[in-house]
């Protein structure tokens, strides 16, 4: 682990992450509260007319740099704005599954080229927070579709938004229908795997612990406050005052530590050598690539040795043959010859006698 | 001109008025429309201080199919206070805005709204009006999501079908998720959305006689949409008060208190003061636009131009009419006429033929008479010796 962390200081990590929602759900606030700058800027809302213009998604990438424990990080944001606020739909997870399987169609393209770039720039996104707006009630049938679809080409992490709308008990009552949900429809998500055999007893517990947190519930800010003396970042209300870092009020801080430094190393490992991979396999197998042995050029070689060999062979064999022949002919040849002479011999011995 | 003294009594009228309502009661019907999960059912448990409406069974969504249709809901119940009686019509609208793809997902709404003016007009027109059934939609809630940004495309349209055909009136529902600056700038924007796109929202009315009274209504009139957090669960304030409201780690929304949420207002707007005003404008305004339309398109009324042309239209069948009249009488005269010929020329046939017959007959006669005078002579001449 030292040793990995050593090569992780030099070289600089980096990971790309993906946010969806529909809009007003606290994306940019959480992703601003997350790298602790603000990474988007307040959009603005107030043009009315704009207000009724039924929008497509845009996929807009941000690139921030973070600090972590002396580890340096460089982290791509991508926000999509306009998914899910049409009157229609279903448009809009095509938009998002096109980005993501462009990014995976590149890296195949760039490992199939005959001299490779070691260099070349890997945008597939590692990891997607979907927000789920906080109805109180179970999921919502485009909540279901987009994780379904997404699920099997990119790591799904459901966070509840504005989670402070809800009070603790339909808090623990909604992160329940939302995994009866997510198990009905057999959604795929990130659940924190890890292996009996090979992990050890506390990054188990760990991730179980974590497991038992999803979806994650999420309150964001811009605002500071001082209380006691230290700088709290928070929402601040009539009745009283939310604080994004604590632990009781929300789950922000364990997601955030889950995202960037714990299992930063998993999600992309999983994105690479399992999501990934199921791409390529699909995407060859429908091109019609069918490879049952990867040297043929070489079996064709041997081939024509083999064939080269058996005409020389047969050529033999009909010379030999033809020897054969031949000297069987000088053999009889020769026994005519012998019998004529004996013949003759004969014959003069009987006019001598 | 009359004294102090001898007043007429017509400025009792009032309270017989008001005996009158008591004894007969009123009719209240509230429509709330907006997606699942908006906050709905608590806000009317909420404003009626009871369990209105059961709150949706989670446990059985996998059991129905899902059909992705709007369905409407009727819930009626009788609500009582200090022995004056309302017959109360709540109608939920399940399924809206719930989809992937929510287009016309208002029709069903929309179609609603005008089927019970229609009932009402029909209903009006029969001989026996004692007992109509009334559940013309007097107020319109319109659930707005607590984004904080603006009005979606959804919510624009579906406000400008309902503004036109019934009382609308905005919430912002579980207003306990946006702070008190987002808030303002929020509320802000909506009401620009609506004023750019021409949406037509409850405007309740605020003169009065009593200048108390003039500025409640003001400041009703000024918030909104209403920014609402409901709940029917007593709970306990860091200060010790017993409230309804909603109970977080940090502290307690509570529904009642202004400094939090408009609930009150919103109470004041649909129930203490001013439903008489959502009454006679469902009645005077919106029915009657209705009606009208109705009626016109049917062709019923007076200086229309399509009753003239439709008397225009009557002329000229009558004038076709005649003609055809006409042609009719005349074929059959020419036809008579013919039939006529026909038989005149077989009597003349018939009488000619007589004519022959006759004479052919005493011809004969004739000859007959000669060969008799010749018979005769021949046996006078004969006697020879």
């Amino acid at each position: 682990m030292a040793v990995i962390r050593r090569k992780n200081v030099k070289k600089g990590l980096s990971f790309t992450l993906m946010s969806v929602g529909a809009s007003g759900l606290g994306k940019s606030t959480f992703i601003n509260a997350l790298c602790e700058s603000a990474v988007f800027d307040k959009k603005d809302y107030s043009n009315p007319e704009q207000a009724a213009v039924e929008k497509t998604v845009e996929i807009t990438p941000i690139t921030v740099d973070l600090e972590e424990d002396g580890i340096k990080l460089s982290l791509t944001i991508i926000d999509t704005p306009g998914f899910g606020d049409n009157i229609n739909n279903e448009r809009c997870f095509n938009d998002i599954l096109n980005y993501i399987e462009a990014q995976y169609d590149y890296v195949v393209s760039e490992e199939s080229r005959i001299r490779r770039n070691p260099k070349y720039q890997d945008n597939r996104v590692h990891a997607c927070i979907y927000f789920i707006p906080p109805t109180g009630h179970a999921l919502r049938e485009l909540d279901i579709e987009f994780m379904r679809r997404l699920g099997s080409r990119v790591n799904v992490i459901p966070v509840i938004a504005k989670a402070d709308s809800l009070s603790p008990a339909e808090l623990v009552d909604f992160k329940k229908r939302v995994m009866e949900d997510i198990e009905y429809y057999k959604i795929p998500i990130y659940n924190f795997p890890y292996d009996d055999e090979i992990d050890d007893d506390e990054t188990i517990e760990e991730n179980n612990e974590l497991r038992a947190l999803l979806p994650f519930a999420v309150v964001g800010s811009d605002d500071e406050v001082i209380i006691n003396g230290r700088r709290v970042r928070c929402r601040q209300y009539p009745w009283g005052v939310v604080e994004i870092d604590n632990v009781k009020h929300c789950d922000f801080s364990k997601l955030r530590y889950m995202l960037l430094s714990s299992h930063l190393q998993d999600l992309k490992e999983i994105t690479h050598d399992i999501l990934y991979e199921q791409y390529r396999t699909e995407k060859l197998s429908r091109e019609g690539v069918v490879d049952l042995d990867s040297d043929l050029p070489e079996n064709r070689l041997k081939e024509e040795q083999l064939r080269r060999e058996e005409e020389r062979l047969r050529e033999r064999e009909l010379k030999v043959r033809a020897e054969l022949t031949a000297r069987q002919n000088e053999l009889l040849a020769k026994e005519e010859a012998l019998k004529n002479l004996e013949a003759k011999l004969s014959s003069q011995n009987n006019i001598n006698n | 001109m009359s004294s102090p003294n001898d007043f007429i009594g017509i400025a009792n009228l009032p309270n017989q008025r008001h005996k009158i309502v008591s004894r007969k009661g009123a009719h209240f019907t509230i429509m709330v429309v907006g997606e699942s999960g908006a906050g709905k059912t608590t806000f009317i448990n909420t404003l009626f201080a009871a369990l209105m409406r059961e709150y949706q069974n989670e446990d059985k969504r996998f059991q129905k199919q899902l059909e992705r249709t709007v369905e409407i809901e009727i819930i009626r119940a009788e609500i009582e206070e200090k022995g004056f009686n309302v017959q109360l019509t709540i109608i939920d609208t399940p399924g809206f805005g719930d989809y992937v793809n929510n287009s016309d997902c208002w029709v069903p709404i929309v179609e609603f709204i005008d089927e019970q003016h229609l009932n009402y007009m029909k209903q009006e027109r029969k001989a026996n009006r004692r007992n109509i059934d009334d559940m013309r939609v007097h107020a319109c809630l319109y659930f707005i999501q607590p984004t904080g940004h603006t009005l979606k495309p959804l919510d624009i349209e579906v406000m400008k079908q309902l503004g036109s055909r019934v009382n609308l009136i905005p919430v912002i529902a579980k207003a306990d998720t946006i702070t008190r600056a987002d808030l303002t700038a929020f509320k802000n924007r909506i009401l620009d959305c609506i004023k750019f796109h021409n949406i037509n929202v409850f405007c309740p009315p605020i003169e009065s006689d009593d200048e108390d009274t003039t500025r409640r209504n003001t400041a009703i009139a000024n918030a909104m949409p209403y920014a609402v957090i409901g709940s029917e669960q007593d709970v306990v304030t860091p200060d010790g008060r017993r409230v309804k409201g909603r109970q977080y780690l940090w502290g307690v929304a509570e529904v009642e208190n202004e400094e939090h949420c408009d609930f009150k207002k919103l109470r004041n707007l649909l129930i203490r003061t001013h439903m008489d005003s959502l009454i006679s404008t469902t009645e005077e305004v919106h029915y009657e636009d209705y009606r009208a339309n109705r009626l016109t398109k049917e062709g019923r009324t007076d200086d229309d131009p399509q009753v003239r042309a439709r008397k225009l239209f009557d002329a000229k069948m009558k004038e076709e009419e005649e003609a055809l009249r006409k042609r009719f009488t005349e074929q059959v005269r020419t036809e008579e006429s013919k039939f006529r010929k026909w038989e005149q020329e077989l009597i003349d046939e018939r009488d000619r033929l007589n004519k022959d017959l006759e004479a052919e007959h005493s011809a004969v006669q004739a000859l007959k008479a000669e060969i008799e005078a010749l018979k005769s002579p021949v046996q006078s001449r004969s006697p020879r010796k």
